[in-house]
């Protein structure tokens, strides 16, 4: 392991995270807080630890695996230690578990909250808190590669591990360039929702935080009751079609820019993205115009849910713990599958949801022709062994920490429903879950040890489990590599 | 630039490995999973997993808007064919690696058909390289212009030459006889100067001199840099390498004695080239060496398929008293030892094709900027410039006796190239319509023959 070369990174994104709270200082300034106290100290604590260490430089450059998993994942943890400053300092969140559950869960574009009064805080840190989602939803790692002068040859070691879904692939030959294009593609849509927003009704302020929020998939909202506070049909659909948008592969956008427009609707997660997202809304549609009395207030309301919890945002206009139970089942469902590898979203990821049922039928195919030779095929591509055993494992580790994790959640005597879902909802970065923790529920009712485990849970479902996990491995502290 | 690159293989890698490092948009095409793995892991390039004939595949990789397309795999076939379609698609320029002589003897009828614009043999590459090495084993590049008929070499002044303390104007003074070569460019330690009448020669200078290959020899004859050092050579293994290698020797009437194990290319070998002696037998064997007289031979070459063998013999060869060994090996991890256990001249074949294959990608990426260059060098890490230039017709300066013309002080007319004849320019020469004319320049701001001129000066 080169430490030299982890610390410089790792020193470098310190730096970064310090020019990331610039915008919510000026936020803060502007609204005569204290913004001195809450952001210029943070500012300046990250300069003064980052700075000298960027200087020196390490004598090798290369990044290996080993390298970029721990860049990775310590970067998470390092910016979320740091991220929880503002909160602690302007006394928002006074203990550190709840603030670091908080800054956790805005990285991870997660979006559960455990502050039970939204409405009245400091605007500076609720812009910061929004704007965790924002940087956390595209990567802070992509973000440094984007910005730094060229890293080494193998940088995208890095970006693999940062972005999700079962596998990475550059949309241009250099990582700088890739990165930097899908940082344009992720602002420019944020504009467009901003515009949208601004149009649609709502104050400027609250239009920057649902448009960080629903951007990053994330979640967080400045009202108490979320996107219902405004009860305007516009704006809901603004923020339903571009969940929908935020939780689709970003290279179907560069496709679509390179005038590849078919070719990028042929990939079968979109299709099978867009295709569960229909049904989705159509089925809940039905089943809920008894409860809204016509198909259009029903749909209004089912569209605007299942976006949110299939692009794993969790913003909420109704609280849908008080629909039918088969729609509880169906939405915790779609909550672990998430939304499309290469996106802002969590989960599962479609795409590898169509490889396990690939994965599966040819079993079964294999069980009656047991001499045939079948290939998996996604794209009309050979799906590769390695790729197909990294799928089938991180399926594994995901139910493993799910039984797990609600094992643990149960010590503090809530229902299943309850427990089931908040570390569901972690793990797949969406935010509410079922019954206290619904939307209008809250994580604050969990002791702190849970939410110690939800905040880890939070950051290993974003890291996608690999990169965190490889912490706890011995071989990954072993010198002598 | 947008560079493609078809086959993941030994050069495949290398190629890709220094054109990322020197920054440009890079793609690999090739059939196994497991190389791409390998280079997407170390590398900040692009991988695309197919065939390099595939349209589709070629789509994914860019084809339509690539500066150059690159084709190395195992076969000569897939090379010539990814170029033609991969020209049809849109990219602008291609390069095929063809190996088989077959190939070689329609090359220039393949090359228009097919659209391609460059093609590596690396066979006859390393056999031309090691011919270099053998005719001048003092000088460290020869670039070729006017398609073949100019070379460029460099040699270093050491202490006894007779040039040091000269001034560049004394030369051709004190020896009228010395054959008319041109002094294009001196390396002084990190300086690059373009020589004038009144520069002194010293001692460690890297000199460039350019001139037909028939005066560049008799040059270098005349200074005291023996160039007909080696009249015999002997060759462990009859490949293709040996082939190539004994027609440029035998060419340069020189004795050639070939070993080789197998008796089938052994006949085959001595059918094709007659003039040369072909020993059926180990050439690993001390005895049978020893016994065809190894100790008689200037220079002793290894070819065979064996790095392990190839080394070994070379330092028999060494030991048993022969002037020049060289050392044909494809590891790159053995380069360093080699030379520690006295084997300096090795030769490797992924090298010398990368080392084409680059210096062809370099060359267009600056001919790309400046549409009129023929051909262009870097010499000196790019400190100078060699450019060879078609004269158009209606430029300014043709026809005009060059003492007429202001010339750049940090550029310099080397040759000029007409009617197959080569000259050396003076004052009172003129630049016709159509001549090839080198120029050398410091710098790299030269992008028409036109740039050298200072205008508007009598």
């Amino acid at each position: 392991m080169n430490w030299r070369l982890v610390l410089n990174l790792l020193s470098k994104l310190m730096v970064l995270e310090a020019a990331l709270m610039l915008p919510s200082f000026f936020v803060s300034l502007l609204h005569g807080e204290q913004a001195l106290l809450v952001f210029g100290v943070p500012i300046l604590a990250l300069v003064a630890l980052g700075l000298p260490m960027t200087l020196k430089q390490p004598a090798s450059k290369d990044v290996h695996a080993r390298e970029g998993l721990a860049v990775v994942a310590l970067s998470w943890v390092l910016l979320s230690l740091f991220g929880t400053l503002p909160f602690l300092l302007s006394g928002v969140i006074p203990g550190f578990i709840n603030a670091l559950f908080e800054t956790v869960s805005g990285f991870t574009t997660t979006g559960a909250s455990i502050l039970n009064q939204i409405e009245g805080l400091p605007h500076g840190v609720l812009f910061w808190r929004s704007f965790t989602h924002w940087v956390g939803g595209m990567g802070v790692l992509i973000l440094t590669l984007a910005i730094l002068p060229k890293l080494s040859g193998s940088a995208a070691t890095l970006a693999r591990a940062e972005s999700p879904g079962p596998t990475f692939s550059k949309v241009v030959p250099r990582m700088r360039d890739t990165a930097r294009w899908m940082y344009a593609v992720y602002t420019v849509l944020s504009l467009a929702q901003l515009v949208l927003l601004l149009i649609s009704g709502l104050p400027l302020f609250d239009a920057f935080i649902h448009t960080m929020g629903t951007a990053g998939t994330g979640g967080f909202s400045n009202r108490n009751a979320s996107v219902g506070a405004y009860d305007n049909p516009f704006a809901e659909g603004i923020i339903t079609v571009f969940m929908l948008l935020f939780g689709m592969n970003f290279a179907v956008y560069f496709k679509l820019l390179r005038g590849e427009g078919r070719a990028s609707f042929h990939s079968e997660e979109v299709r099978a993205y867009w295709l569960l997202a229909a049904s989705a809304i159509l089925v809940t549609t039905l089943l809920l115009i008894p409860q809204y009395g016509n198909f259009f207030t029903a749909l209004r309301y089912s569209s605007f849910q299942v976006s949110s919890i299939m692009s794993t945002t969790g913003y909420a206009t109704t609280d849908y713990v008080l629909w039918p139970q088969f729609l509880h089942i169906l939405l915790l469902l779609l909550m672990m599958v998430g939304a499309c590898a290469g996106s802002t979203a969590g989960g599962m990821k479609v795409s590898r949801v169509v490889m396990l049922r690939k994965a599966g039928a040819r079993e079964i195919g294999q069980a009656t022709a047991p001499r045939r030779v079948r290939l998996l095929k996604m794209d009309r591509k050979t799906i590769s062994e390695e790729t197909l055993r990294s799928v089938l494992v991180f399926f594994v580790i995901y139910m493993g920490f799910l039984f797990l994790g609600t094992l643990i959640a149960s010590m503090d005597g809530h229902d299943f429903a309850t427990s089931f879902s908040a570390i569901i909802s972690c793990l797949s970065n969406i935010g509410p879950g079922l019954n206290l923790v619904g939307p209008s529920g809250n994580f604050d009712i969990f002791s702190p040890h849970v939410k110690v485990l939800l905040t880890f849970l939070m950051l290993a479902g974003r890291l996608e489990f690999i990169p965190l996990l490889t912490l706890f491995h011995r071989e990954m502290w072993k010198t002598g590599h | 630039m947008r560079i493609i690159i078809i086959g993941d293989g030994k050069v495949g890698h290398s190629i890709a490995e220094t054109l990322v490092e020197e920054d440009h948009e890079v793609t690999i095409v090739d059939r196994s999973e497991a190389a791409l793995q390998r280079s997407q892991e170390t590398l900040d390039a692009m991988v695309v997993k197919g065939n390099g004939v595939n349209v589709d595949t070629l789509l994914e990789a860019g084809a339509t808007d690539a500066d150059i397309l690159i084709a190395v795999t195992m076969s000569d076939e897939i090379n010539m064919l990814s170029c033609l379609t991969a020209k049809r698609l849109g990219a602008r320029y291609a390069i095929a690696r063809i190996r088989d002589p077959e190939y070689n003897k329609s090359l220039s009828f393949l090359m228009k058909e097919l659209l391609i614009d460059y093609v590596i043999n690396p066979e006859r590459i390393m056999a031309l390289e090691i011919s270099r090495m053998l005719r001048y084993p003092f000088t460290g590049t020869i670039e070729t212009f006017a398609r073949g008929r100019v070379e460029m070499m460099d040699f270093r002044l050491g202490r006894d030459d007779a040039l040091v303390g000269m001034t560049l104007g004394d030369l051709y003074r004190k020896k009228p006889s010395l054959p008319r070569v041109l002094f294009c460019a001196v390396q002084r330690e990190e300086e690059a100067i373009i020589p004038k009448g009144d520069l002194v020669f010293e001692e460690g200078d890297h000199i460039y001199v350019a001139a037909d290959v028939l005066t560049i020899s008799q040059f270098f004859r005349q200074i005291g840099k023996n160039t007909s050092d080696i009249k015999s050579v002997m060759i462990l293994g009859a490949g293709r390498i040996s082939y190539y290698l004994c027609r440029l020797l035998l060419d340069m009437r020189m004795q050639v004695t070939v070993i080789e194990r197998d008796e089938d290319r052994a006949m085959e070998f001595a059918e094709m080239l007659p003039e040369a002696s072909v020993i059926m037998g180990d050439g690993t064997d001390q005895e049978l060496l020893m016994s065809e007289g190894l100790d008689q031979f200037d220079a002793f070459v290894t070819l065979s398929g064996l790095d392990e063998e190839n080394i070994m013999t070379g330092l028999y060869a060494k030991s048993a008293g022969v002037r020049k060994v060289i050392v044909k090996n494809s590891r790159d991890n053995y380069m360093d030892i080699l030379g520690v256990i006295g084997l300096e001249s090795v030769v490797s074949v992924r090298q010398v094709t990368g080392n084409t294959i680059l210096r062809t990608v370099r060359t267009r990426g600056a001919a790309d900027s400046a549409a009129a260059v023929e051909r262009m060098y870097r010499l000196m890490d790019g400190a100078v410039e060699a450019l060879e230039f078609i004269a158009q017709k209606d430029e300014f300066f043709i026809n005009i006796p060059l003492k007429s013309l202001t010339v750049n002080p940090s550029a310099l007319i080397a040759v000029i190239v007409r009617d197959g004849q080569v000259h050396i320019p003076f004052g009172d020469d003129v630049i016709k319509p159509y001549d090839r004319v080198v120029v050398i320049v410091k710098g790299n701001n030269v992008q028409r023959l036109s740039d050298i001129f200072i205008k508007g000066m009598p």
